[in-house]
């Protein structure tokens, strides 16, 4: 085998790995949106590596992120859980604070100010109520202070890809979360006679309350399988 | 008889609620502490908002093409004015932000900073090996800016800059001035400095800023959140009607210091027997001090 050659499959391998590394991410963070109740059509959510390769990979192997985005609308399943019941007070509640959302993997070996700028700009433009932004490196603690500051026009999240090569919610150790709706919720808090800040909390930070997007003062069912007692429930509340 | 008895009770005794005016008084407090709280909290988002903005606005400095051992005016009064919230971890992190947008560290230079392609980690500075002014300079430090005369720009900079927040900096503090290494030189500014050096009044002035910060460091002058601060704090002086008395050092009286001498602490000698002694005359003159 000629060196030249030898060079060559190596790329070709390095490619290999990269694509598949890539296609894993692009895999859960569908999952992700879906899970989040935003419709998304099954082949988009399970592609193959194969068609993945199709879409995203040049002739060498190397993945594309240009074209790596996406949006999803919220279904009318989530626009229900995050909807404000009426009550006597406020017969006309807000709109459920949701909306179209938009993922974008970002190709840059710093990210900084600029793209964060950028993206919250790109949001705003089209109407985008969130955005997830993909990247392969930290961004810097700056750049991330940009999510605050724009927080009445979009919510902007980030992940790294590092942390979506596997999806966590499916691991057998991580008990199933359900996201209560505010009414779901008051109906809980009435039950058991509670102020929502008696209840346990999981953080925002929280990878799994990261994955669901969970919001200050949202609840979580968090259900766990006990050998002993059947499915057992409990209830989180996000801080 | 037994019957006749209330049972005593073994639970605590309900204490009264204390009375509707004193309640009244509580709520008002912790309305205030609440108020104060609140306050510190916006000052510093806000602080913080600035201090982003301001680094988004240096991001794309210089506006001219001006080189940066001779910035143009407007960027330099600008970027002085910018820069005075900062700290220096902020003003770390404007450089991190320059260097990802290919430019040189140091915000006056229109230059991109430089980029080592050797790959190693570890560069050697220095002319024909003279001891003194030979280093061992990580590359990810050089590549922060274009030259070496932009980091000693830069970092003439960052240590002019307060370590303490804005929003907790003293009254004398936040009137930081930052002076560049290397000032504009158009025409106009060095007119404008010869006159501002020719300024008569300019010695009053600093004199009058130098009494204004003693002032404000006798007073304990400590910026917003302990110039609003809960505790009311005022100092009076005493008035000490007694005509005042040279201290004397006869005979009697310096023997008896040297029998307790081996008592002093730090030069007190703490007393016991005597204490009532001084109590009732002299308490008055011991303290002419109070809070
Ligand atoms: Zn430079």
């Amino acid at each position: 085998m000629s060196a030249d050659e030898d060079r060559r499959v190596k790329q070709l391998e390095a490619g290999n790995r990269e694509a598949a590394r890539m296609w894993r991410a692009w895999r859960t963070i569908h999952q992700m949106v879906q899970d989040r109740g935003y419709t998304l059509a099954e082949e988009e959510v399970n592609m193959s590596l194969r068609e993945f390769k199709d879409k995203h990979c040049s002739n060498d192997g190397h993945v594309s992120k240009a074209n790596m985005k996406f949006s999803a609308h919220p279904s009318d399943d989530m626009m229900r859980k995050y909807s404000t019941p009426p009550t006597l007070r406020e017969p006309n509640p807000p709109a459920p604070d949701i909306g179209p959302i938009w993922c974008e993997f970002l190709e840059a070996d710093n990210v900084g100010i600029k793209h964060l700028r950028t993206f919250a700009q790109y949001l705003s433009a089209n109407n985008f109520h969130t955005g997830i932004l993909i990247t392969s490196v930290n961004i810097t603690p700056s750049a991330l202070k940009i999510i605050p500051a724009v927080a009445n026009e979009t919510r902007i999240e980030t992940f790294n890809e590092q942390d979506l090569l596997v999806n966590i919610t499916h691991h057998e150790l991580v008990p199933k979360h359900v996201l209560l709706s505010k009414e779901e919720k008051s109906a809980l808090l009435e039950r058991y006679r509670l102020k929502d800040t008696q209840l346990p909390r999981i953080q925002m930070t929280d990878p799994v309350a990261r994955y669901m997007g969970l919001r200050r003062g949202q609840v979580v069912k968090i259900i766990r399988k006990s050998e002993t007692a059947g499915r057992y429930a409990s209830y989180r509340l996000c801080v | 008889m037994a019957s006749s008895q209330m049972p005593k009770s073994i639970l605590k005794k309900k204490t009264a609620y204390p009375a509707t005016a004193s309640s009244q008084a509580k709520a008002d407090r912790d309305r205030e502490t609440a108020v104060y709280h609140a306050n510190i909290l916006k000052t510093r988002k806000e602080t913080e908002l600035d201090v982003l903005l301001s680094t988004e606005t240096l991001l794309d400095y210089p506006t001219s093409s001006q080189p940066a051992d001779n910035p143009s005016v407007e960027d330099a009064t600008t970027l002085k004015a910018l820069l005075k919230p900062f700290q220096p971890s902020d003003y770390d992190a404007l450089i991190i932000e320059r260097n990802i947008e290919n430019r040189c560290g140091f915000a006056l230079c229109p230059k991109p900073n430089r980029k080592d392609t050797s790959g190693q980690k570890f560069r050697f500075i220095g002319q024909s090996g003279r001891a003194e002014n030979f280093k061992i300079v990580h590359t990810a430090e050089l590549e922060k800016w274009c030259s070496e005369a932009c980091a000693r720009r830069a970092l003439y900079i960052r240590v002019q800059l307060s370590e303490s927040p804005a929003w907790e900096r003293e009254a004398v503090e936040s009137r930081v001035k930052i002076d560049l290494l290397d000032e504009p030189k158009s025409v106009e500014m060095t007119v404008a400095e010869d006159l501002q050096r020719l300024n008569l009044n300019d010695n009053a002035f600093q004199h009058n800023q130098q009494g204004r910060a003693d002032l404000a460091m006798e007073r304990g002058d400590q910026g917003f959140t302990a110039r609003n601060g809960l505790v009311d704090v005022k100092i009076l002086e005493r008035n000490v009607q007694r005509q005042p008395e040279a201290p004397s050092s006869n005979e009697g009286e310096l023997s008896g210091q040297f029998s307790n001498m081996h008592l002093a602490l730090e030069g007190h000698t703490p007393s016991f027997d005597t204490r009532n002694k001084i109590g009732h005359d002299g308490d008055d003159e011991m303290m002419d001090w109070k809070m």
